[in-house]
């Protein structure tokens, strides 16, 4: 009887020990040698983890939205030597040229062989930044304006009109750490803090977070700077359109054209639905002050009777339209636009009628 | 036995296995999986795949520690505990293997092999095994033939099923219980088979 | 009983996941192929298709959009919204889509019932069947939709 127990467990033990060195063997990648960008930056890691994990802890910060289950499709990065063959979890979100150009999902990449890589060079300068909550304003009924000391690193570098990315920890109906993206809207002339302005979202997992459970003198972790979205360097003549929280980059884009005394013509469609969607009704005519030639149009789509509104009156890319209709070099304006696509495509349509070139219209679209 | 019968003979067991015997209609074997994988050709493709190649293996293993450890023993109603712990050992050593080896693979196939570590069909592959008592060679037939089967009926199934996206059924019968009218009928088709081949 | 590994991995990212804090299942204890089966027998009793409804959604939803925010009248006693929110939001059946976060709300005028549905309502109605399960943020009671959007 002795022995027979004795043998079971004896096989089960070198069973045991057997997957134990088996896993040692088996899943030991040793070392590995990634090369971003030609050279841009090299790295010896240890493989067996994804390609994005891998990237995160070297604080290379690919976006991702899905947290590495091959579902959202964000994370794409351009594999040159050593990816091996695409996976199934990632044949939905490659189309052909991608796949042709070696482009691959970096959650599903593992590190097994020495990697080169290429990426966007933009997010090398992407850094994380760990900042004090100063002061939460409540700006409308939905919109919150949110003050940031940068604690570590303590200044932060960007384009006015860029975003960055927020990290919303774990709370109360959330069970895992998100990134969420936000544009700057602060004076770029202070870059030891940034403010932003957040609408509430139905059910959002960030602005939730930021609304109810974030207190002044909370930290928060931050990543950034992101987009294409600033101001061009040209002389011509601009048009900005925004709706709610998209007035954000521009404000921020208008802070800098004041501080280089920038004496372009622009103006400034702020389009909302009533005046309770209103605000910074001091900040945005203090603009006009500061610059040469600028104008600041609010623009409410339906006005209550109460609200004695006096302004613009209708849908903000009608009004937008109506000014290029009376500008003899419609043609030649820039459009900056940031807002809800539907604001955004027919904007696009407004800035084509009147034969401003698509290269000349830049978008910071909700996506 | 000369070589030629033998070899007949393996046949026979390969295919009895396959049809008459077949774990899963004759025996009700893995029938857990088989209901739950069945709607997708696809997805019954690789778990099928991946109950072939366990079976077969694990039949061998299992006949190995039978002949060489429990029966010099004497300690042969020992063979549960044993025949688990050595499906549950290679099934861990597999995944790990192809995981490393073969990431398209894996994919296709690997992700499975967590479901199989407790599919009752490989166990009574082993088990059936015993009580036949096969030879080694004998045994892998069967553990080949007994995969197959187990495949043949779960793709069977999944066609069936998808097919069966398109077929009003009464309200009372949508998903496990108009499957498991259909695996009713099938085994009563298998059924068929009894007699053609006397595998045993 | 198992449940295949892709279905597995689809009921993770239905739960509570990065892509949406309440997930998709809300307190529906039962798995997605129950939901959808539960609401295919419910849509095919009234006496509809999940294509015609989701592009009776669509058609609402592309003409709220015209009004870029503003109630738009959509036939008698209907009248529509969309609200947007900057990102977007993948599909949990993990094959490519992305939708935005542009949420559309039907009213009827004349019993005063609204509802909304979100792109990805959309999709996964056309696509999947899905309707989400019962107390998810975003489940669109097929019954109730059928009643408004109609």
């Amino acid at each position: 009887m002795f022995l027979a127990v004795f043998v079971i467990s004896g096989i089960g033990a070198a069973l045991a020990a057997l997957l134990v060195i088996a896993e040692r063997v088996i899943t030991n990648y040793g070392d590995v040698d990634i090369d971003v960008n030609n050279g841009g930056r090299k790295f010896t890691i240890r493989g067996g983890d994804s390609l994005l994990e891998s990237l995160t802890a070297q604080k290379i910060f690919i976006p991702s939205a899905c947290g590495g289950r091959s579902t959202c499709g964000y994370c794409k990065v351009k594999v040159l030597e050593g990816g091996g063959t695409v996976l199934p979890t990632e044949e939905p979100f490659l189309d052909g040229a991608e796949r042709k150009n070696g482009i691959r999902l970096s959650c599903q990449v593992k590190v097994r062989s020495d990697l080169r890589i290429e990426i966007p060079s933009f997010l090398l300068a992407v850094r994380e930044y760990t900042c004090r909550c100063e002061k939460i304003i409540d700006q409308t009924y939905d919109i919150k304006q949110f003050d940031f000391k940068l604690l570590e690193p303590d200044i932060i570098k960007y384009k006015p009109g860029q975003y960055v990315q927020l990290l919303t920890p774990k709370y109360e109906g959330n069970s895992e750490e998100v990134y969420r993206a936000y544009s700057i809207s602060s004076d770029p002339n202070d870059n030891t803090r940034f403010e932003l302005i957040v609408r509430r979202v139905a059910s959002g997992i960030c602005t939730t977070y930021l609304f109810d459970h974030l207190k002044e003198n909370d930290k928060v972790r931050i990543n950034g700077p992101y987009g294409e979205f600033y101001l061009r360097d040209t002389g011509a003549p601009i048009v900005f359109i925004a709706g709610g929280s998209g007035i954000a980059p521009i404000k921020c884009i208008l802070h800098d054209m004041a501080n280089q005394q920038n004496k372009r013509r622009a103006v400034f469609f702020f389009g909302v639905r009533g005046m309770k969607d209103l605000f910074l009704f001091d900040e945005m005519p203090e603009f006009e002050k500061k610059l040469a030639d600028f104008k600041y149009v609010p623009v409410i789509s339906q006005p209550e009777p109460d609200d004695n509104w006096t302004g613009a009156t209708g849908r903000v890319t009608d009004i937008a339209a109506a000014y290029l209709e009376k500008q003899s070099d419609a043609k030649d304006h820039e459009c900056y636009l940031c807002g809800s696509p539907g604001m955004i495509d027919s904007s696009i349509e407004v800035a084509a009628q009147y034969g401003i070139a698509q290269d000349k219209i830049y978008y910071d679209k909700f996506s | 036995m000369n070589t030629g019968n033998y070899f007949l003979h393996l046949l026979v067991i390969l295919f009895a296995s396959i049809f008459t015997e077949n774990m899963l209609l004759a025996r009700f074997l893995g029938m857990c999986s088989f209901l739950a994988v069945s709607r997708q050709v696809k997805t019954a493709v690789g778990l099928g795949a991946a109950v072939v190649v366990v079976m077969t293996f694990t039949v061998m293993l299992d006949w190995l520690a039978y002949r060489f450890v429990l029966q010099p023993f004497g300690i042969e109603y020992f063979r549960f505990i044993l025949f688990i712990i050595i499906i549950a050992a290679f099934v861990q050593f597999l995944e790990m293997a192809i995981e490393r080896y073969s990431p398209p693979l894996y994919q296709n196939l690997g992700i499975f092999l967590p479901l199989i570590t407790v599919n009752c069909a490989i166990l009574g592959a082993s088990l059936f095994m015993v009580i036949r008592e096969y030879d080694f060679v004998e045994s892998i037939a069967f553990g080949l033939g007994s995969g197959l089967g187990w495949m043949l009926a779960i793709i069977a199934m999944a066609g069936i099923r998808q097919r069966l996206n398109n077929a009003r059924i009464p309200y009372g019968l949508q998903g496990p219980g108009i499957a498991l009218i259909i695996a009713g009928i099938m085994a009563l088709i298998f059924i068929g088979f009894t007699g053609v081949l006397a595998g045993q | 009983m198992k449940k295949s590994p892709q279905t597995q991995k689809l009921e993770r990212m239905l739960g509570a996941s990065k892509i949406s804090s309440c997930g998709f299942l809300g307190i529906d204890r039962r798995g997605v192929d129950e939901i959808i089966e539960a609401d295919a027998a419910e849509i095919a009793r009234l006496g509809k298709t999940n294509e015609q409804i989701a592009e009776r959604m669509r058609e609402l939803t592309e003409l709220a959009k015209t009004g870029l925010g503003d109630w738009v009248n959509a036939g008698e006693q209907i009248e529509v919204s969309v609200d947007d929110s900057r990102g977007r939001i993948p599909c949990p059946w993990s094959h490519g889509v992305r939708c935005s976060k542009m949420i559309t709300t039907c009213r009827r005028l004349d019993t005063r019932v609204s509802i909304r549905w979100s792109e990805l309502n959309i999709h996964m109605i056309e696509t999947h069947g899905f309707f989400e399960g019962k107390g998810a943020a975003f489940r669109v009671e097929p019954k109730l939709l059928i009643k408004v959007i109609f």
